[in-house]
């Protein structure tokens, strides 16, 4: 039907209402590529058979998608009179129940109900579904949608792309038509450019400037394109706009041929889109069809059509000039400019280019004006941008927001986080031209000029997350190698240059890179950036040098420690697990020799690799489990209680003598060299047992009457018995170490008279120094610092506390406290002012709390603890919180309410952080960082005294067991290697030899957990908690690992 | 003042770059007032001596003994002086870069072989993948490129380094 | 008699034609701005990027060779800065191929070896690839040797624009793209080639030369182009 005046036009709109609104239900399946890709043609042809197989009055269409792709296949569900129901990950075996739901007005199942959508705004119209579902969330109620704006795609998701007359219907081809009645060009220019709509390809240039440059131009023969060849990776924004709503590219792009005297507009659009190119192409016809394209259009004497040119896939072509030379038929090389396309462009015509989604807006702007545009967004960036979301995220998907919105909302809000758990880092932005933010910067805001400040760019909006598994030398090395491969190779640095790069780039990831490459990458990446012809070579340095530029310490781990800290470049890692092991423990290695039966030679690998592994064993925060291989099977495989039965079976048994023996073999011969260490805690008992291995004369100081520090003194009986420790520490006097107890060093004694006549001296003391949170009435009789609490336990002392103890804190010494004072026979409470998942105990330590009868309360911060006439503790208040913005720990900051809560009880427990003693370092003389640590060299752990070194929490503040002990032993490696002048440390391990094959099967048991005493009688005694793995469960967890270390194939 | 010491050595190349060491004239006279030659295809010495000041090196490193003895020279001086192109570039040693090195040893002592064909193993050096320039190998101080540099180049730059200085070598030498 | 402009090249004014380019009228002026692809009388391309200038104003830097003049435009045409780039540039280019001067017909007469000594490079910095690549010997006078190609394309343009054969172009893409006759076919089986010779002398180094030469034998006239064209447009 061809529509050549307004009775025609309204004819049309009210045709595409009836089907938009029918008289009975309605179901709409998001067909895009996404959709499809999850499954929503099988979703699709469930619905087409068994409504016709039962008769049933009910319309069906697929309709592009509503941006939401971690819940695909997504379908809509409508009722007349009722809102339209979004329904998520919708399979076939739902359209039973959908089906029957429908005619008796009940809901689909619950599980598979996203939200509804009452009366939706289309900018050119407005649809009005009907209200009700009252249990049923709002669609911007949903996190993912909450604070989206929908401008460009107003339309995706609901109509359907293949019906011209939807279109019209929610009131698209208005806007044209409004134009060409008007016939003001100037007019609709003046409105683009007062809109400040900038192009969103990337560059962000003033669409309205361009459209006047064009119209300026002289020549009957003007060209309008719409540049369609999106590749960035992760950014498929433009792909779905066209999908899900094709007509709205054409309206804009014909109402810019109106104004800007052009009569030709071209789609260059992927051939890699093949849906894409379909429904265009369709839109095309239909548009032809119904007189909206081609000659006369709309009956106003305006001539325009449009075609469609698929592109090859060169990511190059995405640059205006190489478009331009790909769509005279020439190879997709840019070209200089100037001339700019709007002087010479294609065929030498006046040209101009823009990006799909600035099409978008154009329509809108048009029918609501300049102002209502510049309502949302910045000011220098008006309106909204659609992003793809995608990466380590929880939700991911197509989300359209102001411009100007913080990068946090869109990564906590929006995407709700890292996924599992992880620790977001950085989020890359505008694809392989654009640069990593990290996390510390995630308070920016989204618009142009920020990003480009920050060495990023906007570009498509591409936003893929990286958390603590993405190693940015890696995301550095891939995008060089993306835009590298697809280089056109015309100029020099932009072909050769990165061809270096990559190589420099290759180097860093194989270890075999100098810090002379880092300087000369940085060199090289900014000659590329300044002198390269076109936007790719311009652009394409930038996620090295943004990545230089905040991930400097990851390029130098990679140079200097030669470690990935992220696991991803596996010739720096023997499996993920070793890698994430402070202590960089073989673990494949001693599950295949227990798995061997060859148990001593096991215990042989454990103590050589941890010097502690019977303790490690029962109180280790296990890294290694969040980066195990198996977890992708089922769980991950409990390396930490294998080791430690390794360890009890010889430490705890008469075997013990025979390993000494064992262990002693391995020494290296006496070097003469003399160290000291203060501090016999877990860091200083690691680096005097390596030094001692080493052939060193170790000497530790502790200022208290045994070693073990931390282990000793903090950790209670019923986690950490000290037989088992007290066996450990012998092992390492029996090597030689001598111990000097009860000397304060700084006080007693000085550091001159350590360092005197020492090659080197090794400061390890931990952090006993609890901090102290200034409650009103922290004075009072009752109150007492966690470490006070747990020593004075430790060593049997009279403890003071009554019958209700409230523990301050969430991490493991809180935990640790309140579970000591149940066995005292206290009633407990923990008090944490944020939520249980942000607490930094390891949850299974919470977990036993709890079944011992600790009560916890979230969300509350204490504000002042309330005493008696004495002075002795009866309650303490706390403010109730609620979660409010996001932190840079990525955790959401506690925000207080008006809410008071108030606990009776006799005792607080302070559990809120330990420091290092900030006396000790500053009468060190020692250079001391800001946040009273000391200053050492990353690296080699030197401080700024020749021969001394510090490690532990003396540099890290406080950390864990197995975090201070790695550092012990990296700091009796380079002891050793600046004293010997060489590299011996890897000789200490003997070769054991053991099957480099994968077990065949695995067992398919899930992860062997530990029996427990009951809580009941837990609590009763200070009896160890965990029974340990028996051996045959020890054999069985033996047989879940899935050897990662084993690599096949040339490498 | 006691004299300098130089070593030189000839890596794969053709002892053009020696030549034009040799052929600096009445210069040569002046240098070894300053300083001695200990090491090199010049004088008899066997291993190369700790201490020298100024290490020249001729030739690309192509074998495992190039490699060696860049190395020792590298620990045991403190300057050293890539000497001509195929120090400098790899020049003509590396054209055989494209072309694995047991085919190349095949055509030539097997294919290319008129009597007693076979790939000689004994007493000669095992042939590097590749052969490198003398930066990739060791650190080089400073760069004389020329297909053979000329006698007053290298006359220039040893002058200036057993001053203690450091040659500006500016645009006065080119490749090839 | 068009209207001239007035612009400052390492600050001394100069007065220039508009439509000219900066390096046009920084050559007609004495200025020396280094340049491998362009050439006079061919179009210019931007490919070399070793004319890049800074201008004030402009926080980009700008080729010189496809930048127009205008009024009151100041160029500075070395620095610190631009020099470190071009003598980057140069250095990946010597590691691209296998450029190896000593066996040259070339050396001495050889465009990218002048620019190399000009911006005292006495050794490059970066790996070098050591690509393996042919040697065209199929035409019976000349030979096109790929190791030798800077790709700097003055051989496509001239066949193309001045003999108007164009058997030359580019093809593949990145550090993969070589110079090709017709349609990959080898240069002696071209049927478009007049064999003129042309492409021979526009090449910069030794990468296109005439049979029969030694090493350091070749010299080529690419000034004799430059004045075809000027003579043609003069006509």
């Amino acid at each position: 039907m061809m529509i050549q005046d307004i009775a025609a036009f309204s004819a049309v709109r009210e045709a595409g209402l009836a089907k938009l609104l029918p008289s009975r239900p309605r179901i709409a399946v998001g067909m895009g590529t996404c959709g499809s890709g999850n499954g929503a043609e099988g979703v699709y042809n469930a619905f087409s058979s068994e409504i016709d197989a039962r008769g049933l009055a009910v319309e069906l269409v697929p309709v592009g998608c509503f941006g939401f792709c971690a819940e695909e296949p997504l379908v809509n569900v409508w009722v007349p009179g009722h809102p339209l129901l979004m329904l998520h990950r919708v399979q076939p075996n739902h359209v039973d129940d959908i089906l029957n739901g429908l005619g008796h007005g009940h809901l689909p199942p619950a599980e598979i109900v996203l939200c509804k959508i009452e009366e939706w705004d289309h900018l050119t119209g407005h649809v009005k579904y009907g209200s009700g579902y009252a249990d049923v969330p709002n669609w911007n109620e949903i996190p993912f949608f909450n604070g989206q704006v929908k401008i460009v795609l107003r339309n995706c998701g609901l109509i359907n792309p293949d019906d011209i007359e939807e279109y019209i219907a929610i009131g698209g081809y208005q806007a044209l038509y409004k134009v060409l009645i008007d016939q003001d060009p100037a007019g609709v220019i003046e409105q683009i450019k007062a809109a400040k709509l900038r192009g969103r390809g990337g560059a962000g240039y003033l669409t309205g400037n361009k459209w006047e440059f064009l119209q300026k131009a002289a020549g009957p023969d003007k060209y309008l394109v719409c540049n369609a060849d999106e590749g960035d990776p992760g950014a498929y924004m433009n792909r779905n706009e066209i999908e899900s709503d094709p007509h709205a590219l054409l309206e804009g792009m014909m109402i810019a041929g109106f104004v800007t005297g052009a009569n030709k507009g071209i789609v260059y659009v992927r051939a890699e889109y093949p849906l894409a190119v379909l429904r265009l192409e369709r839109a095309i016809e239909q548009a032809r069809a119904y007189g909206v394209l081609g000659d006369n259009v709309l009956g106003r004497g305006f001539d325009f059509d449009i075609e469609t040119v698929e592109g090859a896939g060169a990511f190059v072509c995405g640059e205006e000039t190489a478009l331009i030379a790909s769509l005279e038929g020439q190879s997709g090389r840019p070209r200089s400019r100037p001339p700019f396309p709007a002087q010479k462009g294609l065929y030498g015509k006046p040209t101009n280019i823009n990006n799909v989604e600035t099409w978008y807006n154009v329509a809108p702007i048009v029918s609501k004006g300049p102002a209502w545009f510049t309502e949302t967004g910045s000011a220098k960036s008006a309106g909204t941008k659609v992003f793809s979301l995608v990466g380590k995220v929880h939700s991911t998907g197509l989300v359209e927001m102001p411009l100007g919105t913080p990068l946090a909302k869109f990564i906590y809000d929006i995407g709700e986080g890292g996924t599992n758990g992880r620790d977001i880092k950085a989020v890359q932005t505008g694809g392989p031209s654009g640069g990593c933010i990290p996390v510390e910067m995630f308070d920016t805001p989204v618009d142009y000029e920020t990003l480009a400040q920050l060495g990023s760019i906007m570009g498509s909006g591409g936003m893929v997350v990286m958390d603590e598994d993405n190693c940015m030398v890696d995301v550095a090395r891939y995008f060089i190698e993306f835009t590298h491969s697809e280089s056109c190779g015309k100029c020099v640095p932009c072909r050769a240059g990165l061809d270096q790069a990559l190589r420099i780039l290759n180097g860093f990831t194989l270890g075999t890179a100098t810090l002379e490459d880092l300087e000369a990458l940085d060199e090289l990446c900014r000659m590329v950036r300044d002198t390269s012809l076109c936007g790719l070579g311009q652009s394409a340095p930038n996620p090295v040098l943004t990545s230089l530029r905040h991930f400097r310490h990851e390029f130098e781990d990679h140079i200097l420690a030669k470690r990935c800290r992220a696991g991803v470049c596996e010739d720096l890692a023997l499996s993920p697990c070793e890698n994430s092991c402070p202590l960089h423990m073989n673990i494949p290695r001693f599950l295949q020799l227990y798995k061997e039966g060859r148990s001593e030679e096991a215990f042989l690998s454990v103590i050589l690799d941890n010097p502690l592994p019977a303790s490690t064993g029962r109180v280790c925060q296990h890294p290694c489990d969040n980066r195990c291989r198996r977890a992708a099977l089922d769980e991950p495989v409990n390396t930490r209680d294998v080791h430690r039965l390794i360890a009890d079976e010889v430490l705890l048994s008469d075997k013990f003598e025979a390993m000494v023996s064992r262990v002693l073999e391995r020494r290296l011969d006496p070097t003469g060299r003399e160290v000291a260490i203060v501090g016999a805690g877990p860091t200083g008992l690691t680096c005097a047992y390596y030094l001692a291995l080493l052939g060193h004369s170790v000497t530790v100081y502790d200022s208290r009457p045994a070693a073990g520090g931390m282990l000793r003194y903090a950790l209670p009986e019923y986690r950490l018995p000290k037989v088992v420790l007290d066996r450990e520490i012998e092992l390492i006097e029996r090597l030689g170490v001598k111990f000097q107890f009860n000397v304060n060093v700084g006080e007693a004694l000085t550091l001159n008279d350590v360092g005197h006549q020492r090659d080197a001296v090794f400061l390890a003391i931990g952090t006993w120094k609890e901090a102290w949170v200034y409650l009103p009435g922290t004075e009072l009789t009752g109150v007492i610092p966690a470490l006070t609490f747990l020593e004075a336990v430790s060593r049997d002392e009279q403890v003071p506390v009554g019958k209700n103890v409230v523990v301050i804190g969430g991490g493991n010494a809180a935990i640790d406290s309140a579970r000591t004072a149940r066995r005292l026979g206290a009633e407990v409470t923990i008090v944490y002012r944020r939520e249980r998942r942000d607490m930094p105990a390891i949850p299974e330590e919470i977990e036993a709390a709890e079944h011992e009868g600790a009560k916890l309360v979230y969300l509350a911060a204490p504000h002042r603890i309330v005493g008696d006439k004495n002075g002795q503790v009866r309650a303490i208040e706390a403010v109730k919180t609620k979660l409010g913005e996001f932190d840079t720990s990525g955790r959401r900051r506690p925000v207080l309410t008006d809410e008071v809560i108030r606990i009776e009880c006799d005792s607080v427990i302070l559990a809120v952080g330990e420091k290092v003693d900030p006396d000790f370092c500053k009468a060190s003389g020692l250079k001391v960082k800001e946040a009273g640590t000391l200053e050492v060299d990353r690296y080699s752990l030197e401080t700024s005294r020749e021969r001394f070194y510090a490690g532990g929490d003396l540099i890290t503040g406080a950390s864990n067991v197995s975090n201070a002990m790695g550092i012990g032993k990296k700091a009796a490696r380079n002891i050793d290697k600046r004293l010997m002048g060489q590299e011996r440390f890897p000789s200490l391990i003997p070769d054991f030899e053991y099957r480099m094959e994968p077990p065949e099967p695995p067992s398919e048991h899930g992860r062997h957990v530990p029996g427990e005493m009951p809580a009941a009688q837990r609590v009763q005694s200070y009896a160890e908690v965990s029974l340990g793995l028996t051996a045959v469960a020890a054999l069985d967890e033996t047989y879940r690992c899935l050897r990662c270390d084993i690599r096949s194939g040339e490498r | 003042m006691d004299k300098r010491k130089i070593g030189t050595c000839w890596l794969d190349g053709c002892s053009g770059c020696h030549m034009s060491l040799l052929d600096m004239d009445e210069g040569i006279v002046a240098l070894l007032e300053k300083a001695d030659i200990v090491f090199g295809p010049l004088v008899d010495a066997q291993e190369w001596p700790e201490g020298v000041d100024v290490a020249v090196i001729e030739g690309a490193v192509s074998s495992q003994d190039d490699l060696k003895l860049a190395q020792t020279a590298r620990a045991r001086s403190h300057v050293v002086v890539a000497l001509g192109d195929c120090a400098v570039t790899g020049n003509v040693p590396s054209m055989r870069n494209g072309i694995p090195s047991r085919k190349l040893l095949e055509r030539i002592y097997v294919e290319g072989a008129t009597e007693r064909p076979g790939v000689p193993t004994d007493g000669v050096p095992a042939l590097l993948k590749r052969v490198e320039p003398l930066q990739a190998a060791i650190k080089v101080d400073v760069h004389v490129p020329g297909c053979p540099p000329k006698p007053n180049s290298i006359l220039f730059v040893l002058s200036e380094l057993l001053e203690g200085r450091e040659p500006d070598l500016g645009s006065k030498l080119r490749f090839g | 008699m068009t209207e001239k402009v007035k612009v400052r090249i390492d600050g001394e004014v100069i007065a220039a034609t508009p439509g000219q380019t900066i390096l046009e009228v920084a050559r007609a002026n004495n200025k020396y701005i280094p340049a491998l692809c362009y050439m006079e009388g061919l179009s210019a391309v931007g490919a070399c990027r070793l004319c890049m200038v800074e201008v004030s104003g402009v926080a980009r830097l700008l080729p010189a060779c496809t930048t127009p003049v205008q009024e009151g435009l100041a160029v500075v045409t070395s620095s610190p800065q631009l020099q470190s780039h071009r003598k980057i540039a140069l250095e990946l280019l010597f590691a691209e191929r296998n450029h190896v001067c000593a066996v040259c017909v070339s050396s001495g007469h050889c465009e990218l070896q002048a620019l190399a000594q000009d911006h005292g490079v006495t050794h490059v910095r970066y790996p070098y690839n050591y690509p393996r690549l042919t040697v065209d010997t199929t035409h019976p006078r000349y030979v096109l040797d790929h190791n030798r190609c800077v790709l700097c394309s003055r051989c496509v343009r001239t066949c193309a624009e001045i003999e108007g054969a164009h058997v030359w172009d580019i093809a593949g893409r990145g550090i993969h793209s070589r110079l090709v006759s017709e349609l990959q076919r080898p240069w002696g089986e071209a049927t478009t080639c007049t064999s003129c010779g042309k492409c021979v002398q526009a090449c910069p180094t030794g990468a296109m030369a005439e049979k029969g030469w030694g090493v350091e034998e070749m010299t080529k006239q690419p000034a004799v182009l430059s004045r075809l064209t000027s003579m043609r447009e003069g006509q």
